[in-house]
């Protein structure tokens, strides 16, 4: 049994070990399918497990054993995070909103020029700028940290989201511009000849031609840097000091030191804040696996 | 003459086409070359004189100039010297674990099968949900008294006893961070990795299987020889990101602590920023030397 087990183990791997037709055997599909099973457990079972929790009761998160699977459910934990007095879920969630969405935005106006800069035009000092650029995706978080806050302090900028939305966006720069400037050059340039030769100048083919065709492009970026500036701790953490202010990852972050045992909540709200990047991830996948290969600054 | 003009908005004045799109070009990269100067290069520079002084509380009074005094700190406390060693396990190990399991799923995933899209997508959702969702939801994981984890490895498995807490005892923390950024970034290796597996042409195989070569060989010699440079490249991008992490292991517990959280606790704990900006320099440099070693030896550039 075991070694029916172990040798069938190692014959599901067999595309890798050279063999590309499908095996038929049912106890190797068996096992095969046991793999992909145990890869989505390991995967999902802690996305069960919030979901579970944020909708029982406290009397069945704090039992012994665990129940995995839960008799009683309750939308206590929903009703109490959305309530502005116990818990200012809605605020952290509606700054977070607020910041992603412009760091998106702009990200988009910004990548997409220098990307076209690069992509496309000729002038001294371009490959040193690209080049220059990339360079700077290894400057990590913690080496800017000091020195930003020094400038922001000195700024007068503490405590605002504005300097938030900054740093988000120049720190998802270089892959943006990465991402759109690639994307760019396989747009053929006779296609933007052409319509120079009709008389457009460079600014009409950019907007009306070399964009539209860039769609899916633009919206991973959009994406990418939406993603990045809502699950961002290091930097909000250090510049918003008014609860008023806190984005969703430091105003989490704050209310679970501050509070005890109240799991059920914090579940929901974990819950609440991961539903805009999956329902993103959902319906943008195929646009999002090749940004996220490239992306994720300190991914 | 305007700007605009010069940038070719409008077609008069008398510059060629190619002084008309040079100028463009500057105009279009210069947002983004500004940004980067002024939130990216200049704040590098000034953590560099940062590090050499004393910054005092008050933003109004200027930094004081103390010379090598926080690298000599450094280099005489034991604390760093702890930090260093456990940013380099942490680092080793979970990048190791995260590629490991990227390549094995990546191998497993290589074939057609039902509902693999379906799959695929599931499997990519702890690199992709936010960082502050899956570290709350592996504290309640690992909660020594109600979480699952310890229940099913003591209770069940009963491979140890008591209400060990695998969080917040200094032993146990740096494997289950460890153990948890393996988790969250091996479907980063895994995306990686499937597409250059995917691209490795079968008759390569073929081939290889009328000269006779076993299935280790084959792997050995095909999968892993062309897989060889993505591997490496994945490992390099994890080591970079992994060296530098602060957040996932901050939100999961205070008990490992890094150079990233040695830096961000004398800055912003004891406020001691001009040590911070000396222990992120030497963050820097070790990484930076680590890269470049790398590079030159593994990738071979």
């Amino acid at each position: 049994m075991v070694h029916t087990i172990l040798t069938t183990v190692t014959d599901s791997f067999k595309t890798a070990f050279g063999q590309s037709r499908i095996e038929t055997s049912l106890w190797e599909r068996v096992v095969f399918y046991a793999a992909v099973g145990l890869t989505l457990v390991v995967s999902l079972v802690p996305f069960y497990w919030m979901i579970v929790t944020s909708f029982m009761p406290e009397s069945a998160i704090y039992s012994l054993p665990p129940s995995f699977v839960p008799q009683e459910l309750t939308l206590k934990h929903y009703r109490a995070v959305f309530s502005p007095e116990t818990f200012p879920f809605v605020t952290y969630f509606k700054n977070s909103f607020i910041i992603a969405v412009v760091t998106g935005g702009l990200s988009v106006i910004v990548s997409t020029f220098g990307a076209y800069s690069f992509a496309r035009l000729n002038y001294p000092g371009r490959g040193l700028f690209s080049r220059g650029v990339l360079l700077v995706y290894m400057f990590s978080g913690i080496l800017l940290v000091v020195p930003l806050f020094q400038i922001v302090v000195w700024l007068g900028l503490v405590d605002s989201l504005g300097s938030l939305v900054i740093t988000y966006l120049v720190q998802t720069l270089p892959v943006s511009l990465y991402m759109l400037g690639n994307y760019f050059r396989s747009v053929p340039p006779e296609i933007e000849e052409a319509a120079m030769m009709d008389g457009y100048s460079r600014l009409e083919v950019i907007f009306r031609i070399t964009l539209p065709l860039s769609a899916p492009a633009i919206v991973a970026v959009f994406i990418y840097t939406f993603m990045i500036a809502w699950n961002e701790y290091l930097f909000a953490s250090i510049f918003l000091q008014s609860q008023a202010n806190f984005t969703l990852p430091i105003g989490l972050d704050a209310l679970s030191s501050g509070l005890h045992q109240v799991w059920g909540q914090i579940m929901a709200a974990s819950l609440l804040t991961s539903i805009p990047i999956i329902v993103m991830f959902v319906y943008l996948e195929k646009y999002m696996v090749e940004g996220l290969t490239f992306g994720s600054v300190e991914g | 003459m305007s700007l605009a003009n010069r940038a070719g908005l409008s077609l008069d004045g008398d510059y060629t086409i190619e002084q008309k799109e040079a100028v463009l070009g500057y105009l279009l990269i210069a947002p983004a070359l500004l940004l980067v100067a002024g939130v990216i290069v200049y704040p590098v520079l000034y953590n560099i004189y940062l590090s050499f002084t004393e910054v005092p509380l008050s933003p109004s009074q200027a930094p004081v100039w103390v010379g090598l005094q926080h690298y000599q700190t450094l280099v005489s406390s034991s604390e760093f010297w702890a930090a260093l060693k456990t940013t380099v396990i942490f680092t080793f190990f979970s990048d190791l674990l995260a590629t490991i399991g990227g390549l094995g799923v990546a191998i497993l995933f290589n074939r057609k099968f039902r509902g693999r899209r379906l799959v695929r997508g599931l499997m990519l959702l702890p690199y992709v949900a936010p960082l502050i969702a899956v570290a709350y939801v592996w504290q309640l994981l690992l909660d020594p008294l109600y979480g699952v984890v310890p229940f099913l490895l003591s209770d069940v498995l009963g491979l140890y006893s008591g209400n060990l807490d695998l969080l917040n005892n200094a032993k146990s923390a740096l494997w289950t961070v460890i153990a948890f950024d393996a988790w969250r970034y091996f479907p980063f290796a895994f995306l990686m990795i499937i597409a250059r597996l995917q691209a490795i042409p079968s008759d390569m195989y073929e081939a290889a299987k009328i000269d006779g070569a076993g299935r280790i060989a084959q792997f050995k010699d095909i999968t892993l020889a062309e897989l060889k440079y993505v591997l490496a490249t994945v490992f390099l991008l994890r080591w970079i990101w992994n060296f530098n992490k602060f957040a996932d292991i901050w939100l999961l517990t205070r008990k490992v602590n890094t150079l990233s959280l040695y830096a961000y606790q004398t800055a912003f704990a004891n406020y001691k920023q001009g040590q911070a900006a000396a222990i992120a320099m030497v963050l820097f440099v070790a990484l930076m030397g680590f890269v470049l070693v790398y590079v030159s030896w593994i990738l071979e550039w």
